[in-house]
């Protein structure tokens, strides 16, 4: 899977060198089966609760992890959001968003 | 450090070591498993139900109920308002949240009667309300007839609150099942976040219900005078798993715990759960729309023990009478919900246990626990012998529904929309 993700990342051309952008891919996909597969699953549509995140471009989940880390209410799971994000550096999110954003289109 | 900081990784060391002394023990001859796919795809899938030829029918939340043949043929049966792609959908039936179409059971008589059992929101009753269903099956296993619904007031949580998860839909229960050994159909609910409805006499969340097949009350339930004469058992936060010990039918729930303390408790006629989230009870001043379930600190992790003592999931100081649990996780709240026991010498040393899913949930440092636990439950249901943790032959995911197939198999149902079939070799 990572080898295709890397493919995906240099073919899609959105990062800057492409080396960097598989380090950044792979650190996300590892944080994301983590903190984030559980609910969110392995195609990131969501189950049970939990919304879907698939579709979602790299801007809007840096700007929702950012804001759980803040502590701001975002819909009814906020607090479990809370608790996930609060572990997460800015390189953390960085990496979710980017691979959150290429996997699941 | 505070207390606060050192605890999670308490927990954890403390959590090892149980499992560590159990595990060793319970694989003594335990079987190895091997597993298949039988359907993937599936939108959320809840619960499924086996006739003796291998016949399931199964049902998935936001979509309605469906029956796989023998052959693997798929027939949707009943749909939901926003599922199109079934012939006979039931527009008053809907999900929001942790509610939709939840159970499935098939009556004891199904050959002659064609009867099954499912537990759904509706909009019949404003603001919604979680209804069982009697359905008829045609003879060719294409469609539904003849709905009667014959539970119709299990409340349904129809706005959001200031909780965690504090969305609509919140605790339904939702899992229906037949006592092989009385023939009645035990339904169990959920609080819906609502502080009064665990101990209400009168309001059937927070309950099991033990009931014949046209919706009545069945004989010395055993409830307080004043009680639901429906009301088997109350007192209970949300109750998603129930099964019947083999050796004696008593029943068994698996119950969620709220940020501690999921539980395993084996019921008595008319027992007390003793779970009481109403504000200003037993040292608790207000909570947050009058419901103290995830209290205190509720959006903040904090010690399960701390939390335990002052919103306790059994209340055995208020309630000196209430049932007591077997098991509470290690004091950890991870999603516990479906439960059944194994039968069979196939299982080898799990002949006779107590099979409980987790969904997986962690919450300010507790572990995920996403697994299946295989619990020997003690002959008075007052303790367990040993819990281990099942080697799963495939990963994990969130285990909502456990059944074992007529072919003694065990099948597992995943939120992501997977059914498994696992089998011991």
């Amino acid at each position: 899977m990572k080898t295709a993700i890397l493919l995906a990342a240099l073919a899609a051309g959105g990062f800057g060198a492409g080396q960097a952008a598989a380090a950044d891919l792979a650190a996300g996909e590892e944080r994301y089966g983590v903190n984030c597969v559980n609910c969110h699953g392995r195609t990131g549509r969501g189950m049970a609760s939990f919304p879907s995140i698939a579709g979602r471009d790299a801007e809007f989940i840096t700007s929702r992890l950012k804001s759980y880390r803040a502590r701001e209410t975002v819909g009814p799971n906020s607090a479990l959001m809370f608790s996930l994000a609060d572990e997460l550096s800015d390189e953390d999110i960085a990496n979710l968003s980017a691979f959150i954003a290429e996997t699941f289109r | 450090m505070n207390r606060l900081t050192l605890w999670p990784l308490c927990a954890a060391i403390a959590s090892v070591a149980s499992y560590g002394a159990s595990t060793g023990t319970a694989e003594a001859d335990a079987p190895s498993l091997s597993h298949d796919t039988v359907l993937s795809g599936l939108d959320n899938p809840w619960d499924m139900a086996f006739l003796p030829d291998g016949t399931m029918f199964f049902t998935e939340k936001c979509r309605g109920l469906s029956v796989m043949m023998p052959d693997g043929e798929v027939r949707p049966l009943l749909g939901m308002v926003r599922s199109s792609d079934f012939d006979d959908i039931h527009y008053d039936l809907f999900c929001e949240g942790q509610a939709g179409m939840m159970g499935v059971a098939i009556d004891p008589d199904f050959d002659s009667n064609r009867r099954i059992y499912v537990m759904s929101t509706s909009s019949l009753t404003p603001p919604g309300s979680n209804r069982v269903m009697r359905l008829e099956v045609s003879e060719g296993f294409d469609s539904v007839a003849n709905r009667t619904d014959i539970v119709t007031d299990i409340p349904f949580k129809p706005r959001s609150s200031a909780h965690p998860f504090g969305g609509p839909g919140a605790h339904n229960g939702g899992r229906v099942r037949f006592n092989p050994g009385d023939g009645f159909l035990y339904v169990t609910t959920g609080d819906t976040h609502n502080g009064e409805v665990p101990q209400s006499p009168t309001l059937l969340g927070g309950k099991v219900l033990r009931i014949d097949t046209d919706g009545n009350a069945a004989p010395d339930n055993g409830a307080p005078d004043g009680f639901d004469p429906r009301i088997y058992g109350y007192g209970f936060r949300n109750v998603q798993g129930i099964a019947f010990r083999p050796s004696d039918h008593r029943p068994v729930i698996a119950e969620h715990g709220p940020w501690h303390s999921d539980e395993i408790t084996a019921l008595v006629p008319g027992g007390n759960g003793g779970w009481d989230p109403r504000p200003n009870m037993a040292g608790r001043g207000d909570c947050p729309d009058n419901y103290c379930g995830y209290e205190p600190n509720q959006m903040e992790g904090m010690d399960p023990e701390a939390r335990a003592a002052w919103m306790p999931m059994t209340d055995l100081e208020t309630y000196p009478d209430a049932m007591p649990p077997a098991w509470d996780n290690n004091m950890l709240s991870q999603g516990m919900s479906s439960a059944v026991f194994l039968e069979g010498d196939q299982w080898g040393d799990w002949n006779g246990r107590l099979l409980v899913g987790l969904m997986g949930i962690g919450f300010g440092g507790t572990p995920v626990g996403q697994r299946i636990d295989v619990i020997d439950l003690a002959e008075d249901g007052l303790s367990v012998h040993d819990v281990s943790e099942m080697p799963l032959p495939m990963g994990s995911g969130r285990f909502r529904s456990l059944v074992q197939g007529p072919d003694g198999n065990l099948y597992a149902a995943i939120d992501e929309g997977d059914i498994y079939r696992i089998v011991p070799d």
